[in-house]
């Protein structure tokens, strides 16, 4: 780990109203790095993601993506340019998914390279294919996205971030409202993303997944980061005890 | 919870295929019985009603004879009512897109437009137009602004439409508003994290999705406008309301032409409503392959 973070977060706060979601957060991602973050519903993991790409403006503290740094409570034409840029350096996949109902399979993932890279329609139509084939969807092109399973609508979404080609991918939940037997081709999907060396930065209720693909596992409970490291001295000896109910919750069948 | 599966119909043929088929037949053959009995209470009432005004020595022949000027009417009606709906449309969505905005300049002037506009009666706003605005005209004349002047002295017909297009397009503002807040905000964020300027976000993520919405509405407002439209004849524009009116008047035949100045809205109307619903069936196919 000698390269220089790709994501840097630091003295991260957040709050809702009177709620403080985030407190004094930081956390770096290397290049390459896997990183899943895991914790309870609500302890703040989701708006830790959404904070990096600005989907939820922080609070306080500082962001850096691939060098470029904002400062939470920035305002005007300057951050607004940064946060865009920041914008480019990452993918986001989200829980919902998001597809464009309105466009086809394929228009959905050239999207991005036309409307905000502005780039030729054929050439954003070969990147958009080259993607969705990665994903195995390429046979599902010109379909609409209500005619897709919930699991080929994320792999199709898993496409449309790619075809960004972003540094980072933030994977929010992204198989939670997927039913059961439709979870394995996403998490399938995400494996084969981190085997080329993606970087990826994934909130999760996958324990499994994050115990086989991360490198690296972080455990979030009420706005904190309380635990960090390698999978499987997280799983196999937590040393926070909310870790341990985590974990135990998971093992005794209850991974929601 | 949105996993339908769509796979192709099963090869498999079912042995109690016949069971489903005549249940299809019973049901059908059911809606068109029901149908029939509603048209039959419509052609009652319509016959019971024509028998009334007979009775009441109201003049069919009178009526016959002056369809044809209320015809002409109608094809003003029309024509003011299409343009107006046409600019009302464009007032809404620009609209609704301040009123949605984050700038305090174009949400407070599209807030001011919706609240005085429905606060005040559609008949004020077209005689401070047609009456009240050349007044204005008039001084900015006399101060040596010909040119500005002109344009607030205006004709009954621009007027009307005038008139009828800010009353429509504040409705409409707050109906386009809704239909933009209904996507979901998922979809949003999704284009933003994509990279796309919020213009870009509204261009091509919120308002194509909209518009399928919006549409169905836009059609209600269209029928609407044409019975509002009826307002402007206050100005002497002729269209079925005033030319009803007149002739009424001249001959003091007021029910005849009343009756007939209605059913030329209703007709108008009818034509609309199944205009409309034949777009919604198109609508409704789009997202289909």
């Amino acid at each position: 780990m000698s390269a220089e973070p790709i994501i840097q977060v630091t003295g991260l706060h957040k709050w809702f109203a009177m709620l403080h979601v985030l407190s004094d957060i930081s956390l770096d991602v290397e290049p390459r790095e896997v990183v899943c973050i895991i914790g309870r519903s609500g302890s703040g993991k989701s708006t830790l993601l959404r904070c990096i790409n600005f989907l939820e403006e922080p609070s306080a503290g500082k962001i850096t993506v691939d060098k470029l740094v904002v400062e939470a409570g920035n305002k005007g034409r300057k951050h607004r340019k940064l946060v865009h840029e920041i914008r480019l350096k990452t993918g986001m996949v989200f829980q919902e998914f998001n597809l464009f109902p309105h466009m086809s399979v394929l228009e959905n993932v050239a999207e991005g390279p036309i409307t905000v890279k502005k780039m030729d329609r054929s050439k954003a139509v070969e990147i958009a294919e080259m993607n969705l084939d990665r994903v195995g969807l390429l046979f599902k092109k010109d379909e609409y996205p209500n005619r897709l399973s919930g699991g080929q609508k994320q792999r199709v979404a898993i496409a449309r971030a790619l075809a960004m080609e972003p540094k980072v991918m933030l994977f929010d939940e992204p198989t939670s409202a997927l039913d059961p037997e439709l979870i394995g081709e996403v998490l399938n999907v995400m494996k084969k993303l981190a085997e080329e060396g993606t970087t990826m930065l994934v909130v999760t209720h996958e324990m499994a997944f994050a115990r086989e693909v991360a490198d690296r596992v972080v455990v979030m409970a009420e706005g904190e980061i309380i635990e960090q490291g390698k999978p499987v001295d997280v799983f196999n000896s937590p040393r926070d005890s909310r870790t341990q109910a985590l974990i135990e919750r998971y093992r005794s069948g209850g991974a929601k | 919870m949105t996993t339908d599966n769509l796979k192709g119909p099963s090869s498999v043929i079912d042995p109690h295929q016949g069971m489903g088929e005549a249940l299809v037949a019973l049901q059908q053959r059911r809606r068109l019985i029901q149908g029939l009995k509603v048209s039959a209470v419509w052609i009652g009432l319509i016959i019971l009603v024509t028998a009334a005004m007979l009775m009441l020595h109201i003049s069919p022949s009178y009526m016959v004879q002056h369809y044809d000027v209320i015809l002409q009417g109608a094809g003003t009606t029309l024509y003011v009512s299409l343009v107006s709906i046409t600019v009302a449309t464009l007032l809404a969505l620009f609209g609704s897109i301040a009123r949605l905005s984050s700038n305090s300049i174009a949400q407070g002037i599209s807030g001011f437009y919706v609240s005085l506009i429905r606060g005040t009666p559609l008949l004020i706003q077209i005689y401070v137009i047609y009456l009240g605005l050349p007044q204005i005209g008039e001084q900015l004349n006399q101060l040596g602004f010909p040119f500005i002047g002109r344009l607030f002295i205006l004709d009954a017909v621009p007027a009307g439409i005038l008139a009828l297009s800010l009353n429509y397009g504040a409705y409409m503002t707050e109906i386009f508003r809704a239909g933009l807040q209904s996507i979901s905000y998922g979809q949003r964020e999704a284009a933003i994290a994509l990279g796309m300027t919020p213009l870009q976000v509204m261009r091509r993520v919120v308002l194509p999705q909209a518009i399928r919405i919006i549409i169905p509405d836009v059609g209600n407002q269209f029928i609407a406008m044409q019975k509002d439209s009826a307002l402007v004849s206050v100005m002497g524009v002729w269209e079925i309301t005033y030319i009803a009116n007149r002739y009424a008047r001249r001959d003091s035949k007021y029910m005849e032409m009343f009756i007939v100045a209605a059913t030329a809205y209703w007709i108008l109307t009818i034509i609309s409503s199944w205009l409309q619903s034949r777009l919604e069936k198109r609508m409704a196919q789009a997202y289909e392959r």
